[in-house]
């Protein structure tokens, strides 16, 4: 990954291919949920039960466990932990790394196998590292959305809520 | 790194607030989350000790709404500042966008200030980063208390060498919380 890289653009077309193997991963697994995270904790996409109001939440803090368990990994001179499972009484969580910057999510309940969603989740990272190769080529070319007019009328914005 | 959703048309940028222990950053974004209207900001999460301590982070989404178009938001973390969890920081300041660093202005705390601050530039070269060009704010905090140094020492031993903009705050009352956060966030869009 390009450090000096500041924004990561994901167009419209590669959105719904992000959607398509999610929802094919759902759909595939029975699980209830899944989504696409990167490191930073942002949600880049998600598919199944459409009313959860707390995702961004969620995002932050699966993130912040994956981060946390690569750091356990450096401690224990591993190289990484590629995935996490997260077993509870109703609902599991299934995480698993892509190409070391983004995290593929699995929800899922006892109707569930695990080893469907493992072996189901390692076809979808594999679909996804390619897309998101491509996302980050196509990054470069962000100009045309984030415009001047745009950077100011961020600014106006921030001046306006960002007060006593 | 921020993440730009054409389909969606959300713009996400992380910043963090960094700093040594007990120096106000959780209380920054307690009084940030106090002051913004309600449809800007989400719920306030903490994972702390029983003490109240951080022991994780805290994080607390805004909103700023539509602006040309796209919905864009802004993620503010904290890290925990206990020397103990210097691992845990370099896990939350991960794709960080932007960090404020919240010094703590007492004489007695100049030492830990200076250490954790040469501790935030390695761990943001470490990621490949370059710290000079990173967007990065210092708040000097507490300016309220008795044994508060001077801000030209403070910004002698702190800021001498990267000249960053900063700003004197006491978090606990809201005084220069939002100067530090508009300065972030701009510094943070002016980079995208």
């Amino acid at each position: 990954m390009d450090p000096q890289l500041t924004s990561l653009v994901v167009s419209q077309a590669e959105t719904s291919h992000i959607e398509d193997t999610l929802e094919r991963l759902v759909a595939e697994t029975g699980a209830n949920y899944s989504m696409l995270l990167d490191k930073s904790g942002q949600v880049i996409a998600a598919s199944g039960d459409t009313d959860r109001q707390d995702i961004t939440a969620l995002g932050a803090l699966l993130a912040g466990t994956f981060a946390s368990s690569r750091e356990v990994a450096r401690l224990l001179k591993e190289k990484d932990f590629r995935v996490l499972f997260q077993q509870g009484v109703r609902e599991n969580i299934f995480t698993e790394l892509i190409s070391e910057q983004w995290m593929l999510v699995v929800m899922f309940d006892k109707r569930t196998h695990i080893g469907l969603v493992k072996v189901l989740s390692k076809r979808a990272t594999d679909e996804l590292a390619s897309i998101l190769e491509r996302v980050k080529l196509e990054s470069r070319a962000k100009d045309q959305i984030i415009s001047t007019n745009f950077r100011t009328s961020v600014e106006d914005t921030i001046d306006l809520l960002f007060k006593d | 790194m921020a993440l730009i959703n054409v389909a969606a048309r959300e713009i996400h940028c992380k910043i963090v607030y960094y700093g040594p222990g007990l120096c106000g950053k959780t209380t920054n974004l307690k009084y940030i989350h106090s002051a913004v209207p309600g449809h800007a900001r989400g719920d306030l999460l903490s994972i702390a000790t029983e003490t109240e301590r951080t022991l994780f982070f805290d994080f607390l989404p805004l909103d700023l709404g539509q602006v040309h178009g796209f919905q864009t938001r802004f993620h503010l973390y904290t890290v925990p500042g206990q020397v103990l969890y210097e691992r845990t920081r370099v896990a939350v300041l991960n794709g960080a966008d932007g960090v404020v660093f919240v010094a703590d202005s007492q004489q007695t705390k100049l030492r830990e200030d200076i250490i954790s601050l040469q501790e935030l530039a390695r761990n943001i070269q470490a990621e490949g980063k370059k710290f000079l060009e990173f967007p990065l704010v210092l708040q000097y905090n507490k300016r309220d208390v008795p044994n508060a140094l001077p801000i030209e020492q403070l910004d002698h031993y702190l800021n001498s060498s990267i000249k960053v903009p900063r700003f004197e705050a006491v978090a606990s009352k809201g005084v220069g919380v939002f100067d530090t956060l508009k300065a972030i966030s701009k510094l943070v869009i002016s980079k995208l």
